[in-house]
């Protein structure tokens, strides 16, 4: 037999905890004696339960610094304030380098004496370096890829500044990550390497390779000699304990060009 | 209560406030992957969702009207979201039916183990209009008013599609023998 819809209207609004005290005296009087809506109501309020103890998930922990990171940044204030925390760098002089990354940098500074024995020049890219505290514009000539993996995650975004090809990275780790970024035009070679945070700077150059280590929460840029603004694309290899745990592309293409 | 309220917080992030922004973020990233996790049944995509729910917020506050309730905009937006995503990888009708028999990973069944997976597989069998208001009432737990504020329908068609929404899951339960 069917039961009232207006029991089952009285039921339902108990259940969701949003009947007046006037039904609520109704409804436990229809309880009472109609066995067919107290079957209905222990029913309904069963899977009432079952549905309000759906347990909360906890959301990704670098979700929000992927969030963070994706949205459009505000245009900086006019002038340096001089209160970024920039704290290492490095320009073409390999003595700069050297100071900075003098825990770590064997590899890349024998690349440096190998670049140079070969005659390729290097940009002074010291005027770059401020720029990586700032927001990374948009706009034409600029691209950005979204990393979102659990291990990893936050944007890497290539632009040009004259001769010079940015590659910024703004990302957060889980644990310590190993970043390849490898391009295959030989034409365009590694010129510097710039970090907001000084402490754990792990960076190894080889031809066509730049090989990255970021633990936790980094902000760091390449800078890649790009005379002719050629358009590249730079593959990212991410690495975890050896193991390659994503690969992507990013592509630089000069304003005006497709991408 | 201390805490800036949410549409204070939007007047500042129109302004530009990025740290109000970071705020309403941290507010409601939690609830908008629950619901979106509810309304999709997979971590990634639930994660992806989230992420697009607040880059819209983001990209369109200024459409926000100060008149209504942030969360309303929000949660409208996650169950949108969510929906679409459905859409474009065609699996709305795909997952009326799989519930029943599908096989999971054991990061799947882990989860399983812990969030209620015969509820969860039988919202996954019902149309998502019915798991929206679902979600809305026992994961967000809105109240019918602010369901009908977020779904733009009248709180009459709201407690309507409640009660569907319970009968249709009470359905699917009976029929695994679960409820």
């Amino acid at each position: 037999m069917a039961i009232d819809p207006k029991h089952v209207e009285l039921i339902n609004a108990d259940i969701d905890g949003e009947i007046s005290s006037a039904d609520k005296t109704e409804l436990e009087a229809i309880l009472a004696d109609n066995p067919e809506v107290q079957s209905l109501y222990a029913e309904l309020s069963a899977l009432g339960e079952s549905l309000d103890s759906i347990p909360d998930l906890d959301s990704p922990p670098h979700l929000k610094h992927a969030i963070l990171a994706s949205i459009p940044q505000p245009q900086p204030s006019q002038g340096n304030n001089g209160s970024r925390f920039l704290q290492g760098l490095f320009a073409a002089p390999a003595l700069k380098y050297a100071a900075t990354f003098a825990a770590g940098a064997i590899l890349t500074l024998s690349l440096v004496s190998s670049d140079r024995a070969s005659q390729r020049a290097f940009d002074d890219v010291t005027g770059l370096v401020g720029t990586i505290s700032d927001p990374v514009p948009g706009g034409p000539g600029v691209h950005t890829t979204q990393i979102n993996r659990k291990e990893v995650a936050g944007t890497v975004t290539t632009r040009s500044s004259g001769p010079i090809l940015i590659v910024d990275f703004d990302l957060v780790s889980s644990g310590p990550i190993d970043i390849v970024a490898s391009y295959s035009d030989r034409t365009i070679w590694f010129n510097g390497f710039a970090q907001l945070e000084s402490s754990g700077a792990s960076i190894s150059v080889q031809s066509g390779r730049v090989t990255m280590q970021i633990d936790g929460k980094r902000r760091y840029a390449v800078f890649l000699h790009n005379a002719g603004d050629r358009d590249i694309t730079i593959n990212l290899l991410f690495m975890s304990n050896g193991e390659a745990i994503y690969s992507t592309d990013i592509e630089y293409a000069q304003p005006g060009h497709a991408g | 209560m201390n805490k800036p309220d949410d549409n204070k917080l939007m007047e500042r992030c129109i302004k530009g406030d990025r740290q109000a922004f970071e705020t309403l973020l941290i507010r409601y990233e939690k609830p908008v992957y629950n619901a979106a996790y509810r309304m999709l049944h997979n971590r990634d995509d639930a994660r992806d969702v989230t992420q697009t729910v607040f880059l819209k917020v983001y990209e369109h506050m200024d459409q926000f009207d100060p008149s209504r309730r942030f969360f309303s905009w929000v949660y409208r937006i996650t169950l949108n979201e969510s929906i679409n995503w459905l859409k474009k990888s065609s699996r709305e009708e795909a997952l009326e039916h799989e519930a029943a028999d599908k096989t999971s990973g054991p990061e799947q069944q882990a989860d399983d183990a812990r969030t209620g997976e015969s509820v969860q597989a039988a919202l996954m069998m019902i149309k998502s209009e019915y798991r929206a208001v679902i979600v809305l009432k026992h994961v967000l737990g809105c109240s019918y008013l602010e369901i009908s504020e977020i779904l733009d329908i009248p709180e009459k068609k709201v407690k309507s599609r409640l009660y569907t929404a319970r009968q249709l899951l009470q359905e699917r339960l009976t029929d695994q023998g679960l409820h």
